[in-house]
C-alpha cells in the first residue's frame, strides 16, 4: 500500500502511460519502415491524438476523485488502446489506409512515416526526462540529503 | 524496445539482400553458359519480401529469391559464335543473352539504398530512445 502511494504519486502514472504508448508505437513505426518495399503491405498505426484524449480524460477523472496527487490512472479502453488489469497498455494497430497505392499495392508514405518516427521519439524523450526528474526527487527524499 | 532494433535490422538485411541480387544480375549481364558450361543463358533473379510475424509486427523477411523464367532472352545475331543456335532452330545464328536491363537494375538499387537508409534512421531513433530510457536509472 505504501509503495503504491509512492509509485502512483503526482504525474508518475500519466508519464508511465505516455512512455508505454510511445515505446509500443515506435515498434509499429519501425515495422512500417522495414516493410517499405513489401508488396501488398498496408502500413499499420495507432492514432496518437485519440490516445491523448483518452489520457486527458483519465487524468481529469483521477484529479476529480483524488485531487491529482495519488490514485491509479484508469484509461478507458478504446478500439486501439486498452489497459489491462495490471495497468499495462496494449495497442491494437489498424491499417491507416492513407498514402498512395503503388504498383506493388503497397500503401507506404515515407515522409509521413519518418515524421511520425521523429515526433514519437520526441514524445518518448520528453516523458522520460520528466520521469527522470520525478525519480530524482524520490532519490533525494530517500537519501534525506540535498 | 529491443524488439524495435530487431525490426529495423530485419529491414536492413532484406534491403541488403535486394542489393546483392541486383549486383548479381548486373555482374551476369553477358553470361551465356551455366555453371557447368552448358549453353543456358543466365536468368534474372528477383527478391520477394513478406512481413514477418503473424499477430505481432516483427519486421520483414525475404520470402524467396526467384528466377524470372518468363522473360524472353536478348537475341544477338552472331552465326560464327560456337554457342549460336543450330540451323534447325527457329532462331538459327542467334546467341541468347540474358535479358537484364541495367536501368531497371540501377533503379532497384537506388530504391534498396533509400529503404536501407530509412531503416538505419529508425535504428538510430531506437538507440537514442534506449539511451534516454537508461538515463532514468543511471
Amino acid at each position: 500500500m505504501f509503495i503504491a502511494q509512492v509509485t502512483n504519486a503526482d504525474s508518475l502514472p500519466s508519464l508511465q502511460a505516455t512512455i508505454q504508448f510511445a515505446a509500443q508505437r515506435h515498434a509499429l513505426i519501425t515495422h512500417n519502415i522495414a516493410n517499405l518495399n513489401t508488396p501488398n503491405y498496408e502500413p499499420v498505426d495507432v492514432d496518437p491524438r485519440s490516445f491523448q484524449r483518452q489520457l486527458g480524460e483519465a487524468i481529469d477523472r483521477r484529479r476529480t476523485r483524488f485531487g491529482g496527487h495519488r490514485g491509479d490512472l484508469n484509461i478507458t479502453s478504446s478500439r486501439e488502446v486498452a489497459q489491462d488489469g495490471r495497468g499495462r497498455l496494449q495497442l491494437r494497430p489498424r491499417a491507416s489506409g492513407q498514402g498512395i497505392l503503388y504498383h506493388d499495392r503497397n500503401n507506404r508514405d515515407l515522409e509521413r512515416t519518418m515524421q511520425d518516427l521523429v515526433e514519437n521519439a520526441g514524445v518518448f524523450r520528453v516523458a522520460t526526462e520528466l520521469l527522470r526528474s520525478r525519480v530524482d526527487i524520490l532519490n533525494t527524499a530517500i537519501r534525506e540529503r540535498l | 524496445m529491443y524488439g524495435s532494433l530487431d525490426i529495423s535490422v530485419s529491414g536492413m538485411i532484406a534491403q541488403r539482400t535486394r542489393m546483392d541480387v541486383v549486383a548479381a544480375n548486373l555482374a551476369n549481364r553477358d553470361t551465356i553458359l551455366d555453371a557447368v558450361g552448358n549453353p543456358s543463358e543466365f536468368k534474372r533473379r528477383f527478391v520477394t519480401l513478406a512481413p514477418a510475424g503473424r499477430d505481432v509486427p516483427q519486421g520483414v523477411r525475404v520470402h524467396s529469391i526467384e528466377v524470372d523464367a518468363d522473360s524472353e532472352p536478348r537475341k544477338v545475331w552472331d552465326p560464327t559464335n560456337p554457342y549460336a543456335k543450330p540451323s534447325d532452330h527457329p532462331d538459327a545464328g542467334y546467341v541468347y543473352y540474358p535479358n537484364i536491363d541495367p536501368v531497371t537494375e540501377e533503379i532497384n538499387a537506388m530504391e534498396a539504398m533509400r529503404s536501407y537508409e530509412a531503416n538505419v534512421s529508425a535504428a538510430d531513433a531506437t538507440k537514442s530512445m534506449l539511451a534516454q530510457a537508461l538515463r532514468l536509472i543511471a
